[in-house]
């Protein structure tokens, strides 16, 4: 990273006079200023996103993380709209009911689906998947990594919460925030935020989901769960799965009392700042945008996996019967196929197949299996049966959209 | 830190088996040009291009061949520590430039993508594949070079990366810097 630019008194007497210590006041502009943001007085800055575009929330916060001078704290609060977000590390195959995805992208109606379309993102920092919508604000602070702590800032919106009457609130084991609620029957703790963090040589980034009133709250679980489950191992992070529940607070009246702690903890704010679309129009901000969108970090970033139709010496556990006569499995790193083999369910050999044209072959980048097992020469019906199968485990109805 | 002077030793036997090799080739063919700027005679070249290992502020190690063109990186005990429980390591692939500082790979654990920053400018020539399979090796043997241990890539190291590696902090000043 260049060390931030050293600008001209002049500029640093313009800079500062776009900056505003009350709370009251708003920033007269709504455009992402690279000099701002890297101004090495500006040590402490909060950002409010005017946009709900998840890739252009995600980049932005990158750029903070990239340029912002190593010794500052830096508040960020954006609203995305409806998306799975999943780690760095993970696999979408695995984590994400992908057909779900596609019915809800193409017949929302018939889907049960009200909401706008929902966004399938891979973002920079590791842990597991997570679902957004309008209803859901997230935090994000970036920080001198000497004073990293995964609870610290998960506490300050226990806090902000707190102070808003949300006294069930607590970070727990895992640094997420649950409630404690205690129902007639029994008592119970719910997850409302969960946190994932990015650490590189000169800044740490923890950032965190808070679900104040989202309707999608009986979707999620179903839009986390894939059909692939029982037949992929995969190498990287998985999820864990906890009962979520909306703490129900207005998305403004969080924004406000996260940005109150925020300010108690770190005093003087240098600078505040509103960003929406026409940050875009930063390079380096545009250039991380195409790269979350791009096929092979959404896709091709998955850690080594293989998939087997039966039980394997890597991965023993029992698969319900198939309903054709086959016995399918693959190694795939970085989303490509090292390997596939297809043999008949007794272990004897495939009259003319030859498996080895998928060598080398991007999963995603498959539309139809069937079609791709036609071509490797299995026969007629068995390749229907099969490749239709397998559209439903690989979602080739939303890879191919 | 009784624990990295621990594996420091461990660490000996395999500059060792680098250095017989390589050791009369450096004597014989050392050329001036690299020393002219300083008065090391190839003695104090041996001992001072450490079949030591040398430590980053970020926490990375690495151990440089007697030659000065290769070397083994890893991240240190304390870095090891402080990751907690190392759920997946990304290997970069062989055959880039680095230059000091940049990410040559990132670890995965306890929520957080850490990346790993390249001790020295270097280009990775091999990867420890044993940490795609068990990457807690790197929480079990962070510093260990061997075989089964948790160091993350091999390098080949040009002048300009040698020359990064004197500037680095040895066993002694890294134990005093994680101690501050």
């Amino acid at each position: 990273m260049k060390p931030p630019q050293l600008l001209s008194r002049r500029a640093t007497n313009r800079l500062r006079a776009s900056t505003f210590s009350s709370h009251l006041h708003r920033p007269l502009t709504s455009r992402f200023s690279t000099d701002a943001a890297s101004h090495p007085s500006n040590k402490v800055q909060i950002y409010l996103s005017k946009s709900t575009d998840p890739f252009l929330n995600l980049s932005v916060e990158h750029r903070l993380l990239q340029i912002t001078p190593p010794d500052s704290t830096i508040l960020t609060l954006y609203v995305n709209s409806p998306s799975i977000i999943f780690g760095r590390n993970q696999n979408p195959w695995l984590q994400v009911n992908l057909n779900r995805l596609a019915q809800i992208a193409r017949n929302p109606s018939t889907a049960g689906w009200k909401d706008s379309p929902i966004q399938l993102i891979r973002r920079r920092s590791g842990g597991g998947a997570v679902f957004h919508d309008v209803g859901n604000v997230n935090f994000s602070v970036i920080c001198p990594p000497e004073h990293f702590d995964r609870n610290k800032h998960a506490e300050m919106v226990v806090r902000a919460l707190k102070a808003l009457g949300r006294q069930n609130t607590r970070v727990n084991e895992r640094h997420d925030i649950v409630m404690d609620v205690a129902p007639e029957a029994e008592a119970a703790t719910y997850k409302i935020s969960g946190s994932a963090y990015k650490l590189t040589r000169l800044r740490s980034l923890h950032h965190g989901t808070c679900l104040l009133r989202s309707p999608n709250l009986s979707s999620i679980s179903g839009l986390l769960r894939s059909p692939a489950l029982g037949y992929l191992d995969a190498r990287g992070v998985d999820s864990v799965r906890r009962p979520v529940k909306n703490i129900d607070v207005g998305n403004d009246e969080f924004k406000d009392a996260v940005v109150s702690e925020f300010e108690s903890m770190y005093g003087d704010v240098h600078f505040r700042g509103e960003f929406d679309d026409t940050a875009l129009q930063v390079e380096e901000i545009r250039r991380g945008y195409q790269e979350l969108q791009s096929k092979s970090w959404i896709w091709g970033q998955t850690p080594r996996f293989t998939f087997s139709t039966h039980p394997t010496e890597e991965d023993p556990r029992p698969r319900p019967e198939l309903p054709f006569d086959l016995n399918m499995s693959l190694l795939a790193r970085h989303g490509v196929i090292d390997e596939l083999n297809i043999k008949h369910s007794d272990g004897a050999a495939v009259d003319t197949l030859d498996a080895s044209i998928f060598q080398g072959v991007s999963i995603w980048e498959i539309d139809d299996w069937a079609e791709s097992l036609t071509q490797a020469g299995l026969g007629g019906s068995l390749s229907k049966e099969a490749g239709a199968w397998l559209n439903g485990i690989f979602g080739t109805e939303y890879t191919s959209m | 830190m009784a624990s990295i002077a621990c594996s420091l030793r461990a660490a000996r036997p395999v500059a060792m088996r680098l250095a017989p090799r390589a050791a009369p080739m450096v004597r014989l063919s050392m050329p001036a040009r690299s020393f002219t700027s300083s008065r090391m005679t190839n003695l104090d070249f041996f001992v001072s291009s450490g079949l030591a290992r040398k430590y980053t502020k970020d926490h990375e190690w690495i151990d440089l061949s007697a030659d000065r063109k290769t070397g083994v990186i890893g991240v240190s005990e304390y870095a090891a520590e402080q990751l907690g429980d190392v759920v997946y390591v990304e290997l970069p692939p062989a055959g880039e430039w680095t230059d000091q500082g940049d990410s040559i790979g990132a670890v995965e654990s306890v929520k957080s993508a850490s990346d790993i920053n390249a001790p020295v400018r270097c280009k990775v020539t091999h990867t420890n594949a044993l940490l795609e399979e068990k990457p807690a090796t790197i929480n079990q043997v962070p510093e260990d070079d061997s075989a089964g241990g948790g160091w993350i890539v091999k390098v080949e190291v040009d002048e300009e990366g040698a020359k990064q590696f004197d500037e680095l902090m040895d066993a002694e000043a890294y134990k005093e810097f994680v101690a501050e």
